[in-house]
């Protein structure tokens, strides 16, 4: 996550990652507002690995396993300005500061212990379907830039993907992104195209994408056919803005396009 | 032959369970007088959206002359969005009410103005949305729009936005239409839920429009909210605030 992405000169994978994240969560949160008020919709969990295991979130929420979307909205680490183009009313464009919080910072430590990250998150999701019996399933978004570095993930994910609550299964989405520049394959539905091992490795360990997620991908442009699984390889930067827009997408809710916004 | 025509008019708003009347974001606007009548509804995860679906329904009855074409309606809506966002100026927001009302408020509108003065009886209707007028003559609809069926209601309609920079391609879409009046014919405008509920109830011609019809003609308001709350339980309409004008025309 140290190296810069490729074709993007200078931007470490860190940094642009964690600004998809926060925005993801922005987004989450911007979905769930009711004029003043953040609807608890969802609840959000997010895990970092690395040298260490846990959980992403900074601040007030360092400790949480996981949060309602209004605890989110409420506690991020910090409250950044930023410049957001929008339309003057006279058809031009102007830059105006916005408020942008911050939930996580970029870490680019150590391994890959895929397999501790999973773990954890199936802890994470046990405790949740319990507390939660009859919700909408969770999904996890996992993103990773190499290899497993403690052994085949494959039994853990699976795990996780058989775990359930009365309105379906779990569903689990994984995207590689490469410091080096190489074909990407976005949602395939069958395993035809992957040369690679660990590509037909994290492809064995992805749902398939739900209708309301293909039409998710399919508003956003991207071409996704029916039993296409949640995986995307080599991903570029577009690709892993959508992955979180299409992985998030949820009930058919309209994906919100940010970096146009 | 002269004739005198009349109209008899019934609401009804009914928030979604468990919501007050004070939360409700569906919005009616009655301006008997003028024969003008209309039915907004906020879109529930925009800003302020209950506001913008009353500024809507109560200004388009009251305003004259009445907005019947997309460049009036336009115009209009232009003014109005600017007076709700003004509204907003000063208030102390969180970062994601602030964000919330940068990106405005959205509603569907559906208005109907009568003409029964001199000439031909009609009709004139402007929409933009899911919201809709329906024409009933006896048992028939006769006209429905801005859908027509209730196999076309989707979650992503399009809406009247307060926003000016999204006004213009939007309100391009509005629905403007008109049609004759006969004595005896009963106008309906219903928010999304009522509507789409109201078009199957009339595929399936199996006379609950009918008792919809005596409720409501009859001003019997609890019986009305018990026949949605039961329809609500057996899940043959959405959770969804409602509201529903009756107009009824004679001419005698």
């Amino acid at each position: 996550m140290a190296d810069a992405l490729p074709g993007d000169a200078g931007i470490r994978k860190a940094d642009f990652v964690a600004d998809v994240v926060n925005h993801t969560l922005h987004d989450l949160v911007i979905r769930c507002t009711k004029t003043e008020e953040v609807r608890n919709y969802y609840f959000v969990s997010v895990i970092g690995y690395g040298r260490t295991v846990g959980s992403a979130l900074t601040g007030l929420l360092a400790d949480r396993a996981s949060a309602p979307i209004a605890e989110i909205a409420e506690y991020p680490m910090r409250i950044e300005t930023r410049l957001k183009r929008v339309p003057d009313g006279a058809g031009g464009i102007v830059e105006m500061p916005v408020r942008f919080p911050v939930w996580l910072y970029p870490v680019a430590d150590g391994g890959t212990p895929m397999c501790q990250a999973f773990t954890r998150a199936k802890t994470i999701l046990e405790q949740w379907l319990r507390e939660h019996p009859r919700g909408f399933p969770p999904t996890v978004l996992h993103l990773t830039d190499g290899e497993s570095g403690d052994g085949d993930p494959t039994t853990i994910a699976r795990e996780i993907m058989s775990l359930a609550t009365d309105d379906g299964q779990m569903l689990l989405f994984n995207c590689h992104v490469s410091s080096r520049r190489g074909p990407k394959i976005e949602y395939p539905a069958t395993d035809w195209s992957l040369s690679d091992g660990f590509a037909r490795t994290l492809y064995e360990m992805s749902s398939q994408l739900p209708d309301n997620f293909i039409a998710a991908a399919q508003q956003l442009g991207v071409a996704v056919e029916a039993g296409a699984r949640g995986f995307v390889f080599n991903a570029d930067p577009s690709s892993v803005v959508q992955f979180y827009e299409i992985g998030t997408s949820l009930t058919g809710m309209t994906p919100h396009i940010w970096m146009d916004a | 032959m002269f004739r005198v025509w009349q109209l008899q008019v019934n609401q009804f708003l009914l928030p979604k369970e468990g919501a007050q009347v004070s939360e409700c974001e569906d919005a009616i606007g009655v301006n008997a007088a003028a024969g003008r009548f209309a039915v907004a509804d906020g879109a529930t995860e925009a800003f302020d959206a209950r506001s913008w679906a009353r500024q809507l329904a109560h200004g388009w009855v009251a305003t004259e002359p009445p907005l019947l074409t997309r460049e009036a309606f336009g115009a209009w809506v232009a003014e109005q969005g600017s007076v709700l966002h003004d509204a907003w100026q000063g208030r102390v927001l969180s970062w994601y009410a602030e964000e919330k009302a940068r990106r405005g408020s959205f509603a569907a509108f559906v208005g109907v103005q009568f003409e029964l003065g001199n000439g031909t009886p009609r009709w004139t209707a402007i929409a933009l949305g899911d919201s809709c007028l329906i024409q009933r003559r006896g048992t028939l609809v006769c006209r429905a729009l801005p859908v027509a069926d209730h196999q076309q209601f989707t979650s992503t309609p399009l809406l009247v936005p307060s926003l000016g920079g999204l006004q213009e391609s939007t309100l391009a879409q509005a629905r403007v239409e008109s049609g004759a009046v006969e004595s005896a014919d009963v106008f309906w405008l219903l928010s999304d839920a009522a509507a789409e509920w109201f078009l199957r109830h009339a595929a399936e011609a199996d006379g609950v429009l009918d008792r919809l019809d005596n409720l409501l003609a009859t001003g019997q308001a609890e019986e009305l909210a018990s026949l949605f709350q039961r329809e609500r339980r057996t899940r043959r309409i959405k959770d969804d605030d409602v509201a529903v004008v009756r107009i009824a025309v004679t001419g005698s």
